[in-house]
C-alpha cells in the first residue's frame, strides 16, 4: 500500500496508525517513509506492506495507491509504482476524472475518486482528519484490523481530549461506510494473521541503539546527521538508566574522539553518523586502529556524494568504510539486513570490537534505519557478550600493552588499573607503547594488527547462505537490498530455477574461503546492491575469482530494486547459459 | 595479631617521571613544564595509574610519555574531545590535557569553547610558543602579526589569537598563566588548576629555543614577568581578568587571571545525579526491547 500527500496531510501518520494496528493484531508488516528534504511541508509518502508471513522488503508495485493530490504522488516516481493490478484511491477534490488520472502507461485495476477532504470536514470540521478517513477506507475495503485501528486512535488522541477523538472516529467510520457503499469489483480482504500475539514494532535506528545498550555500551558520542540521528536520541533517553552517558559533541570529530576516549577508559563506546560525518571521523578511526581500541562506528548510509540525497537510501559508502584511511588499515565492516537482525549485528559489532580491540563499522542504510518493521519478541538470553581481554596479575608485573602474541591480541589495561600504565598513541610504538620510527617494529606491528583479524574470515555464522550448494545460479546481496534478493530467491526457486543466495553480515574483510566455496558451482548470477558503482561486486573481485557469469546489478539509491527485477535478470542469465556459446566466447574461455 | 596504621602512600615528583628521554631541544621551555607538572601531581598525591594524560600532536604533545601516568598521545587538535570522553566515562580519574598553541587554538580551536561550556573536571595546559616547532618553524595561531617565518617570508598578515581572552570569553571558571622562568609559580598554578572543580585552563609561555624570538626566551621572561598577585589583581573579578588578558603578547602576566569563587556543578556531577534518578525506575538491560511491543 503506498500513500502520498503534502506534508500537512498526515499521510505518514495514517501509515503509522495502520502498521501499529497490524502489529497489534499479529500481522507481519513493514513501513517505509519517504520525504522531500524539507523540514515541514513539501511532499511526503509512505509504503506499508502487510502479510501473514514474514515481510522481507517493502515490496514492488502497489496493491493499493492512495493520492491525496497527484502532484505530490508523482514526485515519488518509482518509489510508488502503480501497475495494472493496483487499486487507486484519490481525493476527488483534485478535480481529476477517474479515467484521466495522470499515470502514464498503466491502467490500474480499479480507480476510486473519494471526497476525502470533504468527508474529513463533515466528520471533524477540519481537513486534518483526512488521515482518519483514509484509515477508514483501508479498513472498509481491505478488512484490515478495524478494531485495532480504532483502538490505536483512542491511544493516539487520549491526551488530546475526547472531542478530537470522537471527531476522528467519525471520520474513520465515514471512510469505512464509503468503502462498503462502493465495494471493490474484485474483493481483496486481507486474511487474518496466522500468529496471534502482538509483535514489536520498531525501526533500525532504535533497534541499533537498544541493542548497543543491551551489549553493555556505556558511552555514546554523537552529532546530529540524517538519517542516523535517532540513534543518539534513543541514547539520550535511555543510557543514563544503565550508568552510561551521552555527549552531543560540537562536531563529528569530537563525537568519535569522545567515544574513543571512553573506550581508552575501559568502557564500551559507540558513535553514529552518515557518510559525510564518516569522512570527518576518518582520522580518529585510524587512531583507533593503531591504538588498538575497541569502538563501534555506525554509518547509516544515505545517497551521496556530499549532501547527496540525505533522506534516501543508498549503499555507496562501502568503499569509504573499507578504504578511507591513511596507512595500512583493516577494519571489520558489518551490515544488518533488516530491522530484526540489526540486533544481532549490533551485538556482534561490539563483540568483535572488544575481542579484537578494533574499530568496527556497522554499515546500515536509511531504509533499514528508518523503516518500521514488525519483529517477534526477542529472547535476550540467546546473546553472549564479549569483554576485552584484561591483563592478569602476572601480566601486570611486567606489563607491555602491545605485547606480541600468537593471535595478535594483547591484554588491554585502562586508567585506574594499577601496573597497567602505558602510553596510547597514534604514533607507531613498540610493545611497551613507546614511540618508535623503526621499520622493523612498524612491520611487526602492522602484521600483528592484521593477524589478529584473520580468524574473522572463517566466521561462517556471519553469512546467511540458502539453497542447493551445487546450484549453478547465485545471488549475492547485502544490507537492505538483501531482503529484496531473499524474496527474489524464493520466487526464482518456486519457478524451478536452481539458485542459491549468499548474504554477508560481515561485508569486509572479504571472507575469501567462504566466497570461493560458494562460487564453486556457480555459472551465472548477480551481485545486487543500491549504488552506481556496484561497490560490493568490485570489492569481491579484488579478493575472489568471481565467475565470469556473475555480474553486477547495481542501481543508484532512491531507485528501488524490486524482487521482480532481480528474478527477470536471473532468468535472462539462465537463458543465456542455455543458448550455445558463440565462437568468440569459446575463444575467450580457452 | 597486630594492626598497623599504614601511612597513606605519598608521592614525590620523581614518581611521576618516566624513563623516556624527552626529544625536546636542549633548553626547551617544555622541560620546565613537565617538571612543574611532576611537582603539582606530587602535591596532589594521586597515584600515577589514576591519572589519564591526553595530548594532541606537536613537540609539547609528547609530554604524557614523560610521565608515569596513563598517557594518550592522540591526533592533532583532538586531545580535548578524547579527554572529555575519558572523564565522562570514568569520573574518578584525574584527567590532564596538554598540547601546543597550534593544537589548541588552530586545528583544535573549535573544541575549546565546548570543553569550557561542557565543564568536565579536566585541566588543559597549553604550551604556547607562538611557533610550529615540530614541523620546523612555521607560523602558529599565536604568532605576532608581522612575524617572519618560513611560511611568512615577508611577515605574517594575521593578528595573533589571544588564548587567555578567548577562554575567558568562553566563560571558563579557571584561567591562569605561567612560565618555566618561574618554576614555583608554574607548579602552583597547575596544582590550583587541577584542584579546581571543573574545566581549568593554564596557558604556559613555553619558549621555543630553536625557532622562537629572543624576547620569548626564559632569560627574557625572568626580566619581564609580572605576578598578578603582586599587581593586586582580584582573581574573582572576570572583567578585570579580561582587561589584563588584553595585554597578552605585550606583557607577561603570571598567576591566576580568574577563578570562579562559586564554581557551577561539573558535568560529571550533573551526569551522576541524572544517572541516580533515572536508574531507579529502569527495567533491566535484558528488557530493553520491551518498549517496542505493541500493547
Amino acid at each position: 500500500m503506498g500513500m502520498a500527500g503534502s506534508g500537512g496531510d498526515g499521510i505518514v501518520s495514517a501509515g503509522e496508525s495502520l502498521i501499529s494496528a497490524a502489529a497489534y493484531e499479529g500481522y507481519h508488516a513493514m513501513m517505509t517513509k519517504s520525504f522531500g528534504s524539507q523540514v515541514r511541508g513539501g511532499e511526503s509518502s509512505c509504503r506499508v506492506r502487510l502479510s501473514t508471513a514474514r515481510v522481507q522488503n517493502p515490496g514492488g508495485t502497489l496493491d493499493v495507491a492512495i493520492a491525496l493530490n497527484w502532484e505530490d504522488f508523482l514526485k515519488f516516481g518509482a518509489e510508488l509504482p502503480v501497475s495494472g493490478d493496483t487499486v487507486v484511491i484519490y481525493d476527488s477534490k483534485t478535480g481529476v476524472e477517474p479515467g484521466q488520472i495522470p499515470l502514464v502507461g498503466v491502467t490500474p485495476k480499479e480507480v476510486f475518486a473519494v471526497p476525502i477532504g470533504e468527508m474529513a470536514r463533515r466528520a471533524a470540521g477540519t481537513d486534518k482528519a483526512k488521515n482518519s478517513v483514509v484509515l477508514g477506507l483501508i479498513a472498509g475495503w481491505f478488512g484490515i484490523a478495524p478494531g485495532s485501528i480504532v483502538r490505536g486512535l483512542n491511544k493516539k488522541f487520549a491526551k488530546k481530549g475526547p472531542e478530537l477523538l470522537a471527531a476522528n472516529e467519525r471520520a474513520f467510520h465515514l471512510g469505512e461506510e464509503f468503502a462498503k457503499e462502493h465495494p471493490l469489483a474484485t474483493p481483496r480482504a486481507m486474511a487474518p494473521p496466522t500468529s496471534s500475539g502482538s509483535k514489536m514494532l520498531t525501526d533500525g535506528n532504535d533497534m541499533c541503539a537498544a541493542a548497543a545498550i543491551l551489549a553493555g555500551c556505556e558511552f555514546f558520542g554523537g552529532y546530529p546527521i540524517t538519517p542516523s540521528t535517532e540513534i543518539m536520541q534513543f541514547f539520550t533517553r535511555e543510557v543514563w538508566k544503565y550508568g552510561g552517558a551521552v555527549v552531543q559533541a560540537e562536531d563529528e570529530i569530537a563525537s568519535i574522539g569522545a567515544a574513543l576516549g571512553a573506550s581508552f577508559a575501559g568502557k564500551k563506546a559507540m558513535t553514529a553518523t552518515s557518510g559525510p560525518g564518516m569522512a570527518l571521523k576518518t582520522e580518529i578511526l585510524g587512531l583507533a586502529t593503531i591504538a588498538e581500541l575497541p569502538l563501534v562506528i555506525v554509518n547509516v548510509q544515505r545517497g551521496g556524494p556530499s549532501t547527496g540525497l540525505p533522506t534516501k537510501p543508498e549503499q555507496s559508502d562501502l568503499f569509504q568504510a573499507a578504504f578511507s584511511a591513511s596507512g595500512d588499515v583493516l577494519r571489520p565492516i558489518l551490515a544488518p539486513t533488516s530491522v530484526a537482525d540489526t540486533v544481532d549485528v549490533t551485538v556482534e559489532a561490539f563483540n568483535i570490537a572488544e575481542h579484537y580491540q578494533t574499530p568496527v563499522i556497522l554499515l546500515s542504510d536509511q531504509e533499514i534505519a528508518q523503516r518500521k518493521e514488525t519483529v517477534d519478541p526477542i529472547d535476550t538470553s540467546r546473546f553472549t557478550f564479549i569483554e576485552r581481554k584484561r591483563p592478569t596479575a602476572v601480566d601486570l608485573q611486567s606489563y607491555a600493552r602491545f605485547r606480541m602474541t600468537e593471535d595478535g591480541i594483547s591484554p588491554i589495561s585502562h586508567p585506574g588499573m594499577k601496573g597497567g600504565n602505558y602510553q596510547g598513541a597514534g604514533i607507531e610504538h613498540n610493545e611497551q607503547g613507546n614511540p618508535t620510527a623503526s621499520g622493523k617494529v612498524h612491520a611487526a606491528m602492522n602484521a600483528k594488527r592484521f593477524r589478529k583479524l584473520a580468524p574473522l574470515q572463517r566466521r561462517r555464522d556471519l553469512f546467511r547462505i540458502d539453497g542447493d550448494p551445487d546450484a549453478p545460479f547465485a545471488l549475492v546481496s547485502w544490507g537492505s537490498i538483501a531482503g529484496v534478493c531473499r524474496e527474489a530467491y524464493l520466487r526464482a526457486t518456486a519457478e524451478g530455477l536452481a539458485v542459491k543466495l549468499l548474504v554477508p553480515w560481515l561485508v569486509y574483510p572479504v571472507a575469501e574461503e567462504i566466497y570461493r566455496e560458494f562460487f564453486g558451482s556457480v555459472r551465472a548470477g548477480l551481485v545486487v546492491e543500491a549504488s552506481h558503482q556496484g561497490q560490493l561486486y568490485r570489492i569481491l573481485r579484488m579478493y575472489v575469482d568471481v565467475p565470469r557469469g556473475v555480474t553486477s546489478f547495481a542501481r543508484d539509491g532512491a531507485n528501488p530494486i524490486q524482487p521482480g527485477d532481480v528474478v527477470a535478470r536471473l532468468r535472462a542469465a539462465a537463458l543465456a547459459l542455455q543458448s550455445p556459446p558463440s565462437a568468440q566466447q569459446i575463444a575467450c574461455e580457452e | 595479631m597486630t594492626t598497623t596504621n599504614a601511612p597513606l602512600p605519598t608521592y614525590q615528583a620523581k614518581d611521576y617521571k618516566s624513563e623516556l628521554k624527552p626529544i625536546w631541544c636542549p633548553g626547551c621551555g617544555d622541560f620546565g613544564v613537565v617538571q612543574a607538572i611532576y611537582r603539582a601531581l606530587a602535591a596532589i598525591g594521586r597515584p600515577p595509574h589514576e591519572i589519564a594524560f591526553v595530548s594532541g600532536i606537536g613537540c609539547s604533545s609528547r609530554i604524557p610519555g614523560y610521565t608515569t601516568a596513563y598517557g594518550f598521545n592522540s591526533v592533532h587538535g583532538r586531545a580535548l574531545p578524547i579527554a572529555q570522553g575519558i572523564k565522562v566515562a570514568s569520573p574518578e580519574l584525574l584527567v590532564l590535557v596538554a598540547g601546543g598553541d597550534g593544537d589548541g587554538f588552530s586545528i583544535g580551536g573549535g573544541h575549546v569553547a565546548h570543553a569550557v561550556r561542557r565543564n568536565t573536571d579536566i585541566t588543559y595546559i597549553v604550551m604556547d610558543n607562538q611557533i610550529y616547532g615540530l614541523t620546523k618553524g612555521q607560523l602558529s595561531p599565536t604568532s605576532p602579526k608581522g612575524l617572519h617565518t618560513v611560511t611568512s617570508e615577508y611577515g605574517s598578515l594575521e593578528e595573533a589569537v589571544n588564548p587567555l581572552l578567548y577562554v575567558l570569553a568562553y566563560g571558563a571558571n579557571f584561567v591562569a598563566q605561567g612560565t618555566p622562568a618561574d618554576m614555583a609559580g608554574l607548579a602552583e598554578v597547575i596544582e590550583a588548576a587541577i584542584r579546581f572543580p571543573g574545566f581549568s585552563f593554564v596557558n604556559v609561555q613555553s619558549p621555543c629555543v630553536t625557532f622562537g624570538e629572543d624576547d620569548q626566551q626564559v632569560k627574557n621572561h625572568r626580566a619581564t614577568m609580572q605576578s598578578l598577585a603582586k599587581l593586586g589583581h582580584d582573581p574573582t573579578d572576570r572583567l578585570a581578568a579580561m582587561g589584563l588578558a588584553q595585554k597578552y603578547g605585550k606583557e607577561l602576566h603570571t598567576g591566576v587571571f580568574y577563578k570562579n569563587p562559586d564554581p557551577p556543578p561539573t558535568m560529571n556531577a550533573l551526569i551522576k545525579e541524572r544517572q541516580q534518578v533515572l536508574s531507579e525506575k529502569a527495567p533491566p538491560r535484558s528488557r530493553i526491547f520491551d518498549r517496542f511491543l505493541q500493547t
